[in-house]
């Protein structure tokens, strides 16, 4: 089994509306180098619906997507 | 002659750097922020980033930024927020006597709908007494409001101490801070008022901090906008000068322009009969000036200024139309016939030494001028 790396930042974006949790998501993720990883806490339903996708479309890989209680724990992997 | 523009607090000259960062977002980046296209998200980025350089200035979380259309729609919104989302019976206000139109104006028309405001004193120069604050506090006050530097005189306020008696008897702070911004420290309020086109920013764009913790019903409804708080489409190019804006002050700059009006206030102190300070002599915001030149109407001053080349006012833009005295100016102790004789020049980065003396120059002329043939 592969070790999950640890995150280099975190950013809650619970609590957060759609689509300012993706924006703010984003602007972390410019102000990081390409590879690290950012974790990332979103709400159920539209925000795990919209920021994994919002993330992907801008260059960037989510590696982990997985449940944490009643949120979503995203590991976003920076893009080059 | 170029004009020289002492006019500051009123309103500045947009910095070329903050035009710049503004112009994709009303040209290729168009997008509505709202929007979940490619397109949105790059002006929702523009907004987040201009969210955190915002919250990091105020000492505050991006989520505590709520953006609006400038320091009067935030000041209403602060106040009547408040009074709006306050619990059956508390309807009791506390306001400094020398706040900004937009602080007053809400306060009165709440009296209007049965609220109870009292309204603090100052001293002759401007300054709030923090035991007044204390002792006006009563079971039923939902908000003081105390701007943290006055925009005709620039007292600069005991806020730290005001905001240390509103969080014992759990009342929240509400500070005006649009003349100060990025000037000194923001104020330790729960509720900051700032707005872009003080600091050489664009018009028309203003944030309000809410603290965590703090209910208020919006002004606005219509759409989900800064959660809930705000309805209407982001004015991302705004935004985005605002965020540049707020990046552009320093320590440095505010004690160059304070040196610079320091000199001014010297000369036209020592080169015009009878001419006296209004407001402090020290805690002073550093960009502000404010003269009574009696034997002078401060209207005609402005005007004889304006001819000779010198931008100037009376008072507040707000209320520049108004033949009242200023409510600053008459709060401190000066008669009606003295608060029309005075004068406000506020210096900008941007002023010279050179501008300074051609100021006063033409200041001695004018007022020479006008004592002759009153």
């Amino acid at each position: 089994m592969t070790r999950q790396r640890e995150p280099d930042e975190h950013l809650d974006l619970r609590g957060v509306r759609c689509p300012a949790n993706s924006a703010r998501a984003l602007v972390r993720l410019e102000c990081m180098d390409a590879g690290q990883l950012l974790e990332i806490l979103v709400d159920d339903g539209e925000p795990i619906a919209h920021v994994p996708e919002a993330l992907d479309e801008e260059g960037h890989r989510v590696v982990v997507q997985e449940r944490a209680e009643a949120a979503w724990r995203l590991l976003v992997e920076v893009g080059g | 002659m170029t004009p020289i523009y002492l006019d500051n607090a009123s309103t500045t000259q947009p910095d070329p750097r903050v035009l710049a960062a503004m112009a994709p977002y009303s040209s290729e980046h168009f997008g509505n922020p709202a929007a979940t296209h490619a397109h949105g998200r790059t002006a929702a980025r523009a907004v987040e980033r201009a969210r955190g350089i915002l919250a990091d200035a105020l000492a505050a979380q991006p989520e505590e930024i709520v953006f609006c259309s400038g320091g009067t729609e935030a000041n209403n919104f602060a106040i009547l927020g408040t009074a709006w989302a306050a619990p059956a019976g508390k309807r009791h206000l506390v306001v400094s006597a020398i706040e900004h139109a937009s602080v007053l104006a809400p306060c009165a028309w709440l009296e209007t709908q049965g609220w109870q405001v009292t309204r603090l004193p100052v001293d002759s120069e401007g300054f709030v007494d923090p035991g007044d604050v204390r002792r006006a506090l009563r079971p039923e006050t939902v908000l003081v409001s105390v701007g943290q530097a006055n925009n005709e005189i620039g007292t600069l306020q005991p806020i730290a101490a005001i905001a240390a008696i509103c969080a014992e008897q759990g009342v929240p702070l509400h500070s005006d801070a649009c003349q100060s911004f990025t000037r000194m420290p923001p104020p330790p309020a729960d509720l900051i008022v700032v707005n872009a086109h003080k600091i050489h920013g664009p018009k028309g764009i203003g944030a309000l901090r809410i603290r965590t913790g703090l209910h208020l019903e919006p002004l606005l409804r219509g759409g989900g906008q800064e959660s809930g708080l705000r309805a209407g489409t982001l004015n991302t190019p705004g935004i985005a000068g605002l965020g540049s804006a707020v990046t552009l002050g320093s320590t440095e700059e505010s004690i160059a322009i304070a040196k610079l009006r320091d000199d001014l206030a010297a000369m036209v102190l020592d080169a015009i009969p009878g001419a006296r300070l209004n407001g402090p002599r020290g805690n002073r915001l550093c960009t502000n000036l404010n003269v009574c030149l009696p034997g002078c109407s401060g209207r005609a001053l402005v005007a004889a200024l304006d001819r000779l080349g010198v931008r100037a006012s009376r008072g507040s833009a707000c209320a520049s139309g108004s033949t009242r005295p200023s409510h600053v100016l008459t709060a401190l102790g000066l008669s009606p016939q003295d608060a029309d004789s005075s004068l406000r020049l506020t210096l900008s980065k941007w002023t010279t030494t050179e501008e300074i003396a051609n100021a006063t120059a033409a200041l001695q002329e004018a007022v020479r001028t006008l004592r002759s043939h009153p």
